[in-house]
């Protein structure tokens, strides 16, 4: 019968595939209150007993009571192995409880399995950990991550206003702190948005716990958005995906990628360009470092992007900013269809540069001596750039692609209207950016790696 | 399952079996016909009583009795409707331990399943955290200490000389150092520093003209020429008489009573400290509450030994361990302190420091894996009850105190409760209206390395005499350079006070001059003791709670909890 079921699984689990069943295990397992499961456990041990005196089964119990020791009285917890049972129970003064441990067929040595065997079912159950315990608490509820977001905001504010008001009243010596506390509030809701869709996202992945249903719910709604704006994010960090923002707004979506970047408008809905674009001040440094990482998906992206923003030419302007820093240079864009257009989306695959400023100091070096560049197309020319540059490397390919392109005027032309689309950058970014569209136009028109050099070579001719 | 007749009340009740002469009896199942018999029937269940006597326990069958009283949740409500043997009835009255509140209501886990396992709710606590003097915004660390000990003096003056008043009568003279005359017996309110050979001096160590191989650390730093001068704003003087310099440690601020001699020291006859402050009014529980203070989990100690322990500890406060009377006992535990030392000391190995690039290169921080387990442990407890961790010596926070929080980032998994606070070292809170006051030990460990005192509830007594939770702040135990305040300073009395990782268990329920209660508590290191402790709120007591499992070596002697 259904009651007897229990004795059945346990049988099968001591005996047929030889594991220490603990109560916790059991419980776990058959999905029942860890009473029961301690309860079940005994019973299976007297019936076997009484079946079969010869049973090879091995019992531990677990044993609570007092114990009056220095002169106080201390509740002491024991697990015991069964020979032990009676010592313990003579030895403490008070026995408050006594169950069943574990059951298993060898005898244990230490308690080592036992703890390894908890720690297993734990492991696998660490979302609903107190579903079958004993005592419930109501407190034990986990946040969602839309109050998780909103702790972390109360929390930053209450911690600025407690650093404000703290006795530690110099203020630090490192001017970092309050400004860049300062910073980090100004677009919490576009910087929080975007971590929030995040931890959305991660809180799922790393978190086992069951969702409430709201949160599924929302987190599915936000999760493919966000999955993608965290694609996106990878590829081009948080800076790209400001700007890419900013610029999607009056461009009609043409890929998905646009598609992804109006999830990121929803995400963060309330960002104001200016702090946008403040933040890929700021971020485009980590942003550098990620694009390094996915070099190819870069590539990849930038041809989308590349495509994307033929047409409007403003929206070019910011994708330009966004290209040079973030995305590799690749050839593999094809060839532009409008070379105006396409040499000024050749900037922005960045030079493969492995430093952030490197990216940045090259192409301020490139903008600098654009017009020398675009009359000499010597390899020594780039070896020069380097010193200039203060030590920052710069490959092969993209001196290559620099020296190659003729079409370098058209840079220059591009420069002007760029340079005021660019307002908020900070002026050390803008004129580098420029020159990476200098640099980049340059490169598109003979953007294949190893290729750009053959093609420059006749081009120049 | 059968049902049964739902009307089974007390006073409906079958009548009670006679009192059968004192017995032990061996705790049997029920008939295994299954576990739903047709009549109900009272089970008399013999259990020991707290005094070493039987005592009868009556089981009241059937789940629908339990739930008509509500299950147990209340120690009393079972046992004192039962008829209990008269002259043990006392025995039964409040109860100030946590084990006393769990004598077995009769069902016994020792049979076979039964219907409906009773469930208990978790114990509500008001809680607020006064921790804020401790936490820390932006910090600079362009200062000098002297504005730290400057205002600690200028803090602790005003209570010193009222502590003077009192016990040298109100005509006592108190003088700075700047005023004083020789031969004119005053009182004097000042910071003391303690000269002391053998303290570790980098200044020494670094100098080569000496050519002194830098000094082992040693258990103390004690010697018999240690000599102690005391400071005030302007001036010091070197004290002598009846001072014993070897339990006093720098950092201190007292007054002392005496006069200035011939040679330029300060003949001390009497000195006192601040005493404890006024206390809060006692907004205590009136029912038992308990918090579990537990301290020195160090996990990653790669040790298995006191894993089990851990797991037992965070099973027993979540209600999976234990007959039903334990676990409604520990729903009763309210809140969960750590205090400090959740990682193991050797999770701070410096192999990066002192090996090759190239064989550090791959190998992971010991304290990842560590703060894994940890992050895995918090998730069960705060599943279940309100947790709060405090970082201590060996956590992954900053080394001054007060220490920080650990940072949420570090605990994905639990940090998404509610119920995780993550709080600073030194730590203060109101639970149930009672206030808690706490460090991991840093403190008393240091004072301990300097003083002759060795026992840490003494050098726990002693701070909060002292008016101070950690006079040697910025000598010998790194501290923030505070400014324009010392939030060690004691404002105000404490209910309990604690400090973490002591060598072992010692509890003292300390009355003040003016009618305080304090209970002081000295948590033990659970990896070390694997013992922890219980306070009840509503009476102020503590008892040590300890886990024991079986080893390979055990036979013939169980470890009996230190």
């Amino acid at each position: 019968m259904e009651d007897e079921l229990y004795l059945e699984n346990i049988d099968e689990f001591v005996t047929d595939q030889n594991r220490i069943v603990t109560y916790k295990w059991l419980s776990y397992t058959l999905g029942v209150h860890v009473n029961q499961a301690k309860q079940m456990l005994y019973d299976y041990v007297e019936r076997k007993r009484k079946e079969n005196s010869g049973a090879q089964l091995h019992v531990t119990y677990l044993v609570a009571g007092n114990l009056i020791q220095n002169g106080h009285t201390c509740h002491k917890v024991a697990v015991v192995r069964e020979d032990k049972l009676e010592a313990i129970k003579s030895k403490l003064t008070t026995v408050t409880s006594i169950h069943v441990y574990s059951i298993q067929k060898a005898l244990l040595k230490d308690s080592g399995p036992l703890y390894n065997t908890d720690y297993d079912i734990i492991k696998t159950n660490l979302h609903n950990c107190s579903k079958f315990s004993a005592i419930r608490c109501a407190d034990a509820v986990p946040r969602t991550p839309a109050e998780v977001a909103q702790a972390r905001t109360l929390a930053r504010a209450a911690s600025q206003t407690l650093s404000d008001t703290s006795t530690v009243s110099t203020p630090p010596l490192n001017g970092h702190g309050p400004t860049a506390a300062k910073q980090s509030s100004q677009p919490p809701k576009g910087i929080m948005g975007m971590f929030a869709a995040k931890a959305a996202s991660k809180a799922q992945d790393t978190n086992k716990e069951p969702k409430a249903k709201e949160a599924p719910s929302v987190s599915a709604a936000s999760s493919k958005p966000s999955a993608k704006a965290n694609i996106m994010n990878n590829f081009f960090g948080k800076a790209a995906m400001s700007k890419l923002k900013v610029n999607s707004v009056p461009e009609q979506p043409k890929e998905e990628k646009e598609a992804v970047k109006t999830s990121v408008p929803a995400t963060e809905p309330e960002s104001s360009p200016n702090t946008m674009v403040e933040k890929p001040g700021r971020k485009t440094e980590p942003a550098k470092i990620q694009q390094k990482d996915k070099k190819s998906k870069m590539k990849r992206m930038d041809k989308s992007d590349n495509e994307e923003e033929r047409e409007p030419e403003n929206q070019k302007k910011k994708r330009k900013r966004i290209k040079q820093l973030e995305s590799d240079s690749s050839d593999e864009e094809g060839v532009p269809a409008s070379p105006t257009l396409q040499e000024e989306k050749a900037p922005s695959p960045p030079p493969l540069v492995p430093a952030l400023k490197a990216e940045l100091e090259p192409a301020s070096a490139e903008a600098s001596t654009g017009g020398k560049k675009r009359k000499r197309k010597r390899v020594l020319k780039s070896k020069m750039f380097v010193d200039e540059e203060e030590g920052c490397m710069v490959t092969e390919k993209v001196y290559e692609s620099e020296s190659c392109t003729d079409s370098e005027d058209d840079f220059a032309k591009t420069k002007p209207p760029a340079a005021p689309k660019q307002p908020a950058l900070p002026v050390k970014k803008e004129p580098k950016e420029e020159r990476k569209n200098q640099k980049k136009g340059a490169a598109t028109a003979s953007r294949a790696n190893k290729q750009v050099s053959i093609m420059g070579f006749f081009q120049k001719k | 399952m059968q049902a049964r007749a739902p009307t089974v009340t007390m006073a409906t009740a079958p009548p009670r079996p006679p009192r059968l002469p004192w017995r032990r009896a061996a705790l049997t199942p029920l008939p295994p016909r299954g576990y739903a018999t047709s009549a109900p029937r009272v089970r008399a269940i013999p259990c020991q009583g707290l005094t070493g006597g039987a005592v009868w326990g009556f089981q009241m069958p059937g789940s629908k009795l339990r739930s008509i009283f509500g299950g147990f949740r209340c120690q009393g409500v079972i046992w004192r409707r039962v008829q209990v043997p008269g002259n043990l009835r006392g025995a039964f009255g409040p109860a100030a331990m946590f084990s006393e509140v769990t004598p077995p209501p009769g069902h016994t886990l020792l049979g076979p399943p039964s219907a409906e396992p009773p469930t208990f709710a978790r114990a509500g606590s008001n809680f607020a955290d006064r921790s804020q003097p401790f936490r820390l915004g932006e910090r600079s660390f362009g200062r000098q200490y002297a504005h730290l000990y400057a205002t600690r003096l200028l803090c602790m003056r005003p209570r010193l000389e009222q502590q003077a008043r009192l016990r040298w009568g109100d005509g006592v003279l108190l003088r700075k150092l700047c005023q004083l005359q020789a031969g004119e017996r005053c009182c004097v309110v000042g910071t003391l520093f303690k000269a002391m050979r053998l303290q570790p001096s980098i200044l020494q160590e670094i100098n080569e003209e000496h050519n002194l191989v830098p000094q082992p650390p040693l258990a103390k730093y004690v010697d018999p020429s240690d000599e102690l001068v005391l400071e005030d704003e302007l001036q010091r003087i070197k004290l002598t008489g009846s001072i014993e310099a070897s339990r006093l440690v720098t950092g201190a601020v007292l007054a002392v009573y005496g006069h200035e001699q011939e040679d330029g020291k300060f003949l001390v006859e009497e000195h006192c400290f601040a005493h404890l402050p006024p206390q809060l009014p006692w907004q205590g529980p009136s029912a038992d509450r308990f918090v579990l203070l537990a301290s020195g989990l160090g996990l990653g100690s790669g040790s298995g030994e006191s894993l089990l322990g851990t797991q037992l500890l965070v099973d027993a406060v979540t209600g999976q361990l234990g007959a039903e009377g334990q676990q409604s006992c520990a729903a009763l535990i309210s809140r969960v302190l750590l205090a400090g030392n959740l990682l193991s000391q050797s999770t701070q190995s410096r192999d990066s420091l002192h090996k090759a690039k190239y064989l550090t290169k791959k190998t992971q921080a010991a304290s990842v894996e560590a703060v894994k387990m940890l992050d895995e442990i918090l998730l069960q407890l705060c599943s279940s009850v309100p947790v709060d961790v405090m970082p201590g010596e060996f956590d992954p926070t900053n080394y001054t105190l007060p220490q920080q929080p650990l940072h949420r980032c570090m605990l994905p998994l639990s940090s998404v409760y509610p119920t995780l606070q993550l709080v600073t070292n030194p730590y203060q809170a109101d639970v149930d209206g009672v206030r808690f006051l706490g460090t991991s030990g840093q403190n008393i460990s240091d004072i301990f390395k300097y003083s002759s005192m060795d026992d840490y509830l003494e050098i726990l007594e002693w701070t909060l005499l002292a008016g101070h939770i950690s006079p040697t702040a910025p000598d010998t135990l790194g501290c923030y350079p505070f400014y324009n305040s010392d939030p060690f300073i004691l404002t105000d009395c404490p209910h309990v006070y604690f400090c973490g990782n002591a060598p072992r268990f010692q509890s003292k329920l300390l009355t003040g001059e003016d009618g305080q209660r304090v209970l002081l508590v000295a948590v033990p290191a659970f990896s070390a003791t694997q013992t922890a402790c219980l306070v009840n709120l509503r009476d102020l007591s503590c008892q040590p709670i300890s886990f024991s499992v079986f080893g390979a070596e055990d036979d013939s002697d169980m470890e009996v909890g230190q």
